[in-house]
């Protein structure tokens, strides 16, 4: 009986002031309407051709840089090398062709991209350092190397973002966070990566970098619609 | 033993190297390559050698490995690739992974390789080239074409899986050497300016984006435009840009205007293009003489010159030229005697007459006794042609100037001294033009003095200077004093004036007129005719206005002055302001009593000169 009368005492204000809260609740965040011409529209297309070009570079200056640092310290002979290349990401289970890229889905993807992204961060950072005491290299070798840590940063905050909108828009799931946290890491720890030699080491990530541009593509293919990918 | 030891080796090598030789070299199966045209598959191709003789034929194997695997793998196809290949397919072919090959027979191995698959990148070549005629210069030699293709089929660019770059290359028919073109991701590439009349050859050739390595050539195109149907100007030679010409007709063109300018009677013009070369030239002296002329010559000229006439009518100079104070050769005397001077001449007169000054910078009218035999010789107008003469002459004058007492001897070293320093030629002017101004001066003193002087007896208490010991080369007159005071003893002397007179070049009438007069005037006259005298003296104009008055009085008085004086007393000529020339209302005075010194023309004598 209190409460009623509590309630009615409130009166309309409250309960306008809750409908309102309801409303901005069950709205969607704004987004630009397709009309307006103020609002600069990017589409996931646009946003996966920028993420791809910046891939793109990254794997032009590794491999630029992979070839400075082979003339400098030639590698040995074509051999297997195991315990010499040990990757970073070496115990990553990545697509292995074009066939497996197509069969898996979209958001295991994604999170492929953004798992090889992720790895190579802390690695690059600690070969940036490494470098930088070397007296040997050149300026323009440790400045690619330089470049090359900061790109992997923006390219992986790009690509979350791309991750983001294309969640929003209801072509990928949200589930990826739970694949984040169920996996493993699968990244060596660092002592083994400093045990291998300076052009090993970005001969990893060239490879990978190629492997992460080819994944954007595939993975830009399979989003729309229209092609038979 | 030995030498068949020797022989026995020798037949071993000589058969050891005819085996070689007959077999050429022993060649020992290689891998040649391993390529993957589009990321998905690989093939390796091997070489056989010629150990055919000596192993069992077919027997070669290719084995591989990748990098997880523990165990070595046989090649799964060696037909589809062709002979001596070992063709992967897409589900043997796992792409960033470490591949390992060998070619190995049973228990030999001849050669071994590891690759990625995603290095080993070598795409088809293009295919389906064409090309279409953009547009065609308009005088129809030359033509653009486009000309596109078509990606390698097997390479999946469409999914993007693999990204390709071109090349395209193209030449003449008959030439050697291909044209390269930038690499570039469109499959289709415009070709510029071809000739319309040749043929062109053109080839595309793909390589992975990563990769420096290109794939192989496309079937070459052959272009033809005659085939199109287009109309074309065979043109044997080529046109190019006719320097020659250029230079030859520039060249020519300057010449005929350099010509032109040269020719033309516009001075604007040629001043402008060929300004004149200054050469050192002053107004009215030819540069002749600054080359060759002596020095007098050329001071004479320089004297004569406009702008130094014009200095005579400086004030500073009075005060260079009054400057006549021995003792004290202080700057504040000068300035304080210019102002008296000017400003207060009648007092100075007075004093002059009155008493003996200490201030030497008066005019030199207060002079007292003064020895005329100095004076005359100095007046006498030597045969001065050079400077040091005149010089002396002008020092000479300036003791005149600068007599305060009879005992200044002394002075007249010292003054002359001191204005020896003066450059002479500014010495003159200076002293010429104090004259027309202290004749200024003087003349309206000299009614005072006049009364004065007729008080006193010494007629030498004041200084006329009535004689005109010369003309300076700028056209002044010079004035000297001394036919006054000797006219007072010429009382005495008598006559013997004239012969001083004649000695110098000038003379004053009056002079003459006392001379004779003296015995037969009283004392008074030649006061009177002195005065008449003395103001004809003084080349002014107010004073000859006024001596043609009292001279015709003077005339009057003594018609019996036989002495055939000229009587300068009308003006002829007026050099306003360089002077004034007199004409001679009398007798024609014998020149014998005029010297022609130095370079100096009497007043008669230019009188006689200028009409």
């Amino acid at each position: 009986m209190a409460l009623a009368r509590a309630a009615g005492q409130a009166g309309p204000g409250a309960a306008l002031a809750l409908l309102w809260l309801l409303v901005r609740a069950a709205a969607p965040p704004a987004v630009c309407a397709p009309g307006d011409s103020g609002c600069l529209r990017l589409t996931v297309a646009d946003l996966f051709d920028r993420v791809i070009r910046h891939s793109g570079r990254i794997h032009s200056l590794s491999t630029a840089l992979c070839a400075e640092l082979e003339n400098r310290f030639p590698p040995r002979d074509n051999e297997l090398g195991k315990p010499a290349r040990r990757c970073p990401t070496a115990g990553m289970l990545t697509p292995n062709g074009k066939e497996y890229a197509q069969k898996i889905p979209r958001e295991e993807l994604t999170y492929v991209i953004l798992k090889l992204l992720h790895a190579w961060k802390e690695p690059l950072s600690h070969f940036n350092q490494h470098i930088e005491h070397h007296q040997e290299l050149p300026d323009d070798s440790l400045s690619k190397a330089k470049q090359i840590s900061k790109m992997v940063h923006e390219l992986e905050t790009g690509i979350e973002k791309v991750t983001e909108k294309m969640q929003l828009m209801g072509i990928i799931s949200n589930s990826l966070h739970g694949m984040a946290s169920s996996e493993a890491s699968g990244f060596s720890s660092t002592n083994e990566a400093n045990m291998m030699s300076d052009s090993d080491f970005i001969h990893c990530f060239k490879r990978d970098s190629n492997k992460v541009q080819c994944y954007l593509k595939i993975l830009k293919c399979r989003i729309m619609p229209e092609n038979s990918c | 033993m030995d030498l068949r030891h020797l022989l026995f080796t020798l037949a071993l090598v000589c058969a050891n190297d005819s085996l070689s030789s007959s077999d050429d070299l022993l060649r020992w199966p290689q891998i040649s390559k391993c390529r993957s045209p589009e990321l998905e598959t690989f093939s390796c191709y091997w070489t056989d050698g010629n150990l055919y003789n000596l192993t069992a034929p077919g027997t070669i194997q290719l084995l591989y490995m990748k990098r997880n695997d523990e165990d070595w793998k046989e090649c799964p196809d060696y037909i589809t690739a062709g002979e001596n290949s070992c063709y992967f397919n897409t589900s043997y072919t796992s792409i960033w992974i470490p591949y390992c090959v060998k070619l190995a027979n049973k228990d030999e191995v001849f050669d071994e390789k590891c690759f990625s698959v995603d290095e080993i990148v070598l795409p088809d070549p293009p295919v389906h080239l064409n090309w279409t005629l953009l547009n065609t210069s308009q005088t129809g030699i030359h033509g653009d074409i486009q000309v596109r293709w078509d990606p390698p089929p097997t390479a999946d660019v469409q999914k993007g899986w693999i990204t390709l770059e071109y090349e395209l290359q193209y030449k003449e028919v008959n030439e050697t050497k291909w044209k390269e073109l930038e690499p570039r991701l469109s499959t289709m590439v415009p070709l510029y300016s071809l000739k319309m009349g040749r043929d062109y050859e053109i080839r595309v050739r793909s390589r992975q984006r990563t990769s420096e390595k290109f794939g192989e050539f496309s079937e070459i195109l052959y272009v033809s435009f005659s085939q199109a149907g287009v109309e074309f100007v065979h043109c044997a030679e080529e046109i190019e840009f006719p320097w020659f010409l250029v230079v030859i007709f520039g060249a020519c063109g300057l010449a005929v205007t350099v010509i032109l300018i040269l020719l033309s009677k516009q001075p604007r013009l040629k001043m402008l293009i060929f300004p004149p070369v200054p050469v050192p030239k002053i107004k009215g002296i030819d540069p002749d003489l600054l080359k060759k002329g002596k020095l007098d010559e050329v001071n004479s000229i320089l004297a004569s010159h406009d702008s130094y006439k014009t200095q005579l009518y400086n004030d500073d100079l009075w005060v260079e030229f009054i400057e006549l104070d021995i003792d004290d050769s202080d700057e504040k005397n000068r300035v304080s005697d210019t102002d008296r001077l000017l400003s207060d001449d009648r007092l100075k007169s007075h004093s002059c007459l009155g008493a003996k000054d200490d201030d030497s910078g008066r005019a030199s009218c207060c002079e007292p006794d003064i020895p005329e035999t100095d004076f005359s010789a100095s007046d006498t107008c030597d045969a001065i042609s050079d400077i040091d003469q005149f010089k002396k002459v002008t020092d000479k004058e300036e003791d005149l100037l600068c007599l305060d007492r009879k005992d200044d001897h002394e002075s007249v070293p010292t003054l002359a001294d001191t204005d020896a320093q003066q450059p002479h030629t500014s010495t003159q002017p200076e002293r010429s033009e104090s004259w027309p101004a202290f004749a200024d001066s003087t003349d309206s003193a000299s009614p005072s003095v006049h009364t004065q002087l007729s008080n006193q007896n010494s007629l030498t208490n004041t200084d006329f200077y009535a004689q005109v010991s010369d003309i300076t080369p700028a056209g002044s007159v010079v004035l000297s004093p001394g036919q006054r005071s000797k006219v007072g003893r010429a009382q005495c002397e008598g006559c013997t004036e004239q012969s001083f007179t004649m000695d110098s070049a000038y003379f004053c009438e009056a002079d003459v007129k006392k001379c004779i007069a003296v015995t037969s005037q009283e004392e008074d006259e030649p006061h009177v005719q002195e005065q008449s005298c003395n103001e004809d003296a003084y080349f002014t104009t107010e004073s000859l206005t006024t001596s043609g008055v009292s001279l015709g009085a003077s005339m009057a008085e003594t018609p019996s002055l036989e002495m055939p004086v000229p009587d300068y007393t009308s003006i002829h000529i007026v050099h306003s302001p360089q002077g004034l020339v007199l004409n001679a209302t009398a007798l024609p005075v014998p020149e014998k009593e005029f010297n022609m010194s130095c370079g100096y023309v009497s007043t008669d004598q230019l009188n006689k000169i200028m009409p």
